[in-house]
């Protein structure tokens, strides 16, 4: 048995913390790996359910210009290992959309390099966790190019004993200059068992940028619980439609109608005409 | 492109005085268990602090050296001299604390400062306590402000000492903190008694002179139910060839319903290792307030913990770091909420410039115990020039629902607007600078004594315009 | 009457691209100008370009004031000499009060220590022409003040600083009937007291209604195109750009 180190922070902190990294031991996991240019705009859906090979890997490379939106749906209960890697070009844009539905282990790692100038990567992540559900990601934006921008959306909501971990690095290299990120983390716990590590990390050699984090953990805002009761809505209801409208972020971003459809049904919304 | 305002080096003169120490005064290099005992000897500690000073040492031989961010490589710690002792014993009074010891405090401005506004003040030179005195009338009260070796020997203390001594932070935390159990010397006690409010604060300053030297001290502080003190530490060593090595402890204990404010600002000499632990715990409604500046020192390692261990307990930290050239600043906080309803607030700067490196970590957990709790940490970072580095590390682990934690960080540079905007209005480039960076640091020096925020910015000023006033 | 401004064939490029080409325009001591044109015609920049604004670069002609060449100077010499712009959106710094950061700018310009006492009192009685709220002054320059208050601000630095030359920049911009007023009141106290000089970049009558016009100034596309009496403005005014730009 040989456990391989996952999900590597990339400066370690208090290692009592155990977000360092995560060890996993995969070897003898088939592993489905595809590398792809990117030539012209795209949009491509993935849809990860308990059919697929448990270890995924994805290798990119977004060419001078051109436009592409991944769509990547983790719906799986077994343990899945997903690698994420996009290179982009000059102006090149990436808009990543994930939706992590349960996963009784979910490691996933998603590194992008924004290689060439005005290169631009908007990430929306949503995740719903219950029960045993166990995830881990993983988010690294690498700023090389002058000019290059990324902005980092995740919005959680964690149930019964779920464990949630999003580690999201911004690394201004030296000679970025001109570039922006931005992470925003908003996670919503409804059960007292359930666990949320966030680690927002800036990490910066260039002087001239612009990098802020925010992050909001916890349970609903009173005001809106508040507003939402005076408008007659009942509080298990205003539960329902708060963790719906946090997934709705990303949900809303898939674009294909039947990957739409098996979401919901997969997050037990009913009809997508609701 | 605009010109770059050029930003000397801070001139440290000023700091970097010193007196030659005689030969005989050390102990040999390196520690083994018969240097230990020879520490142990020449304080004339008790039974159980010998063998505790022994037992920390076999922990301080089986623990790896710490690894982490700011490399430590050009600390040797066999090379570094762990006891000093000084020519003078323990003084209360002043006229009689030698001659060569006595111009470096004044010049450091510490009997001026203890006659204008403390209620007490505590000097350590190198190892030992050389001077301690406390007004009559804070004494009358029942506050007891002393050095730790004294109170081990006191029967009114040594009970309390032995309950409290590296309880908060055992020597197994890691490979310095058993480095301190096995050669800490000097530092204070302070016992603040039930109902006892300090209005002025104490004041503890500590001067590393000797070349090649550690110091290791300790700090206590035990405040009663509903007491109230205020605590400053002030650190600086001249500039020597050799590193020195700063690995001292902080242990407050915080009761029901006190409020303790520890404030600090560290100027250690720019080869100085500080790897420094600092704890508190803080019982139900209990308070804890840290105010930390950093500017000195080579490499630094340094996050105060607060543990909020009783419901309705509170932390607030809010600290500067200020990282120039040949300086790797590693500094943070971490904050535990143990217990219900309990908060904490965090609010930290960094600069970094001409090559320096500064490095925020933080961690705040929410335990399961800590049902209603709230917290809120807003961590800033200044980047003045493209040679620099700034990394934020923060980490909230969160096991509770019934929690609101926000977390809020921003990294930039000084916009060209806000240079045009002072500019325009009759401030030459390098004023301009200056004062937003002082307008940065305003968190911290807005929260300390007049005369310790005049002294941080004037350290400020010395970063940024590279010589004296 | 002595000139206290002259733009010579002046042209002004950022990012490579230029914003002005040739201005050439004249103030005399003491007189009140209306710069006026269209959404992007150039008002700003100029505005900015005589304050020396490092986001423009002047690729040719020059500014004179008062006689002497500052073309080359940076904003801080400018202001020193009596040059004042207030800004449109100025710049918020935090942990720098208000008087303080007036007080740091007075001992700036006049290289002379002035006495907080002093300070205080005549910082108290300019922000009551201004009608603002004394507490003001402790808090930090800018920082959470509505759009109005910044304005006022603005106007409060212009009659602390008694500069020679005052380019007000869209200052009536997004404020109330009640709120002009008082930036009004303000720049007649300081034409009062400080006898200074104008230029004013506006879009609005109500600002100039008070004020005698000695001269106004059209531009459109990074060029003047037009000059005239104090009587242009308020025609522009009521007419709309068009008419008078088109019979250049």
């Amino acid at each position: 048995m040989t456990a391989s180190k996952l999900n590597i922070l990339p400066v370690p902190t208090f290692s009592r913390l155990g977000v360092n990294y995560v060890s996993r031991d995969t070897e003898g996991f088939e592993t489905s790996r595809s590398t792809s240019d990117i030539t012209e705009d795209r949009t491509v859906t993935f849809y990860a359910d308990d059919s697929s090979l448990p270890v995924g890997e994805v290798t990119l490379n977004v060419g001078k210009g051109v436009k592409l939106k991944l769509v990547q749906v983790f719906d799986r209960s077994a343990p899945y290992v997903s690698k994420l890697n996009v290179t982009l070009d000059e102006s090149a844009e990436l808009e990543l959309v994930q939706l992590y539905i349960g996963g009784s282990d979910t490691v996933s790692e998603i590194v992008t390099e924004l290689a060439g100038a005005r290169s631009k990567v908007s990430t929306v992540i949503g995740c719903a966790l219950d029960g045993d559900n166990k995830l881990d990601i993983n988010l690294i934006a690498r700023h090389r190019g002058r000019k290059s921008e990324s902005v980092i959306d995740v919005s959680s909501v964690l149930k019964g004993q779920s464990v949630k971990t999003f580690k999201g690095t911004i690394d201004f290299i030296n000679g970025s200059s001109g570039a922006k990120g931005s992470e925003h983390e908003d996670a919503l716990l409804l059960d007292n068992r359930v666990r949320n590590r966030t680690v927002p990390v800036i990490l910066c050699e260039e002087e001239n940028v612009e990098g802020s984090h925010g992050a909001t953990i916890g349970r609903l805002d009173e005001r809106h619980i508040f507003y939402l009761r005076s408008r007659g809505t009942s509080e298990e209801k205003i539960y329902e439609l708060m963790s719906r409208s946090k997934l709705m972020k990303a949900v809303g971003r898939i674009g294909d109608e039947a990957v739409k459809a098996r979401v919901y049904k997969a997050l037990g919304w009913g009809d997508t005409d609701e | 492109m605009k010109q770059k305002t050029q930003v000397e080096d801070i001139d440290r003169s000023f700091y970097d005085f010193r007196y030659d120490e005689d030969a005989q005064d050390f102990f040999d290099s390196g520690i083994t268990p018969d240097i230990i005992r020879g520490i142990s000897e020449e304080k004339n500690d008790p039974d159980w602090m010998r063998e505790f000073r022994l037992r920390s040492l076999e922990i301080y031989s089986r623990m790896p050296m710490v690894k982490w961010g700011a490399s430590i490589e050009g600390l040797d710690v066999d090379n570094i001299v762990a006891y000093i002792r000084p020519k003078s014993r323990m003084n209360t009074d002043w006229d009689s604390v030698p001659d060569n010891i006595k111009e470096t405090f004044e010049r450091l401005g510490i009997p001026q400062a203890e006659r204008e506004s403390l209620a007490g003040v505590g000097a350590q030179y190198d190892s030992e306590l050389v001077y301690h005195n406390v007004r009559k009338e804070v004494a009358q009260s029942g506050v007891v402000y002393t050095d730790l070796e004294s109170a081990m020997h006191d029967e009114r203390y040594a009970g309390i000492i032995k309950d409290h001594f590296m309880k908060l932070v055992p020597p197994s935390d890691h490979k310095f903190a058993a480095l301190h159990g096995a050669v800490w010397s000097g530092g204070s006690f302070v016992y603040v008694p039930k109902n006892v409010h300090l209005e002025v604060p104490l004041q503890s300053y500590f001067r590393l002179n000797a070349k090649g030297a550690g110091q290791f001290e300790h700090t206590l502080i035990i405040l009663e139910e509903n007491s109230s003190l205020h605590f400053i530490e002030g650190c600086s060593a001249p500039k020597y060839y050799e590193a020195g090595l700063h690995a001292g402890c902080v242990e407050l204990y915080v009761g029901e319903g006190a409020s303790l404010r520890y404030s600090t600002i560290e100027n250690w000499s720019k080869n100085m290792y500080n790897l420094n632990t600092k704890r508190a715990i803080v019982q139900k409604n209990g308070r804890i307030e840290w105010v930390s500046g950093s500017f000195g020192s080579h490499v630094s390692y340094l996050y105060p913990m607060s543990i909020l261990n009783g419901e309705g307990a509170s932390a607030e930290f809010t600290g500067i770091t200020f990282a120039g050239e040949g300086q790797d600043l590693d500094t943070g906080a971490k904050i535990v909420h143990n217990a219900p309803n309990t908060s904490s607030y965090m609010n930290t700067k960094s600069i970094s410039k001409s090559g320096g490196k500064s490095t925020f970590r933080s961690a705040v957990t929410v335990s399961e115990k800590a049902a209603g709790s709230k917290s809120s940490v807003n961590c800033e970072s200044l980047m003045l020039d493209n040679i620099s580095r700034s990394d934020t590390v923060p980490v909230i682990d969160v096991r509770t629902d019934k929690c609101d934690i926000g977390h809020e960080a921003k990294i930039g540079r000084i916009s060209d607007e806000a240079i045009f905007y002072l500019t325009s209005r009759g401030l030459s480039e390098e004023d301009a600078r200056a004062m937003i960076v002082r307008g940065f640091a305003d968190n911290v020096s807005k929260e300390l004594p007049l005369e310790y925020a005049v002294e941080m910015n004037n350290l400020i000023g010395l970063e940024m315009h590279g010589s004296v006033g | 009457m002595s000139e206290i401004l002259k733009i010579e064939n002046l042209a002004v490029s950022a990012e490579d691209k230029e914003l002005l080409h040739g201005v050439n325009l004249t103030v005399g001591e003491g007189e009140t100008h209306v710069l006026m044109g269209p959404n992007g015609a150039g008002k700003s920049t100029l505005g900015s370009t005589v304050m020396g604004s490092p986001e423009y670069r002047i690729t040719a002609g020059s500014i004179i004031f008062g006689g002497e060449d500052i073309t080359a100077e940076t904003a801080d010499k400018r202001a020193r000499r009596g040059i004042f712009l207030s800004f449109q959106n100025p710049v918020e710094i935090p942990g720098i009060s208000l008087s303080e950061f007036l007080r740091n700018a007075l001992e700036q310009q006049t290289g002379k220590r002035i006495k907080l006492f002093e300070h205080k009192k005549n910082l108290a009685a300019a922000m009551s022409v201004l009608g603002m709220d004394s507490s003001y002054a402790d808090r930090d320059l800018n920082v959470g003040f509505s759009g109005g208050e910044k304005k006022k601000a603005e106007i409060l630095q212009l009659l602390m600083l008694k500069p020679r030359l005052a380019i007000l920049d869209e200052t009536d911009s997004g404020l109330d009937v009640d709120a002009v007023r008082t930036v009004s009141k303000g720049i007649e106290e300081y034409r009062r007291s400080a006898g200074g000089t104008l230029l004013i970049i506006t879009h609005n009558a109500k600002i100039l209604e008070e004020l005698t016009v000695d001269k106004t100034h059209i531009i459109s596309g990074g060029r003047l195109v037009r000059e005239g009496s104090g009587q242009l403005a308020f025609d522009v005014l009521a007419d709309g750009f068009e008419k008078y730009i088109g019979e250049e």
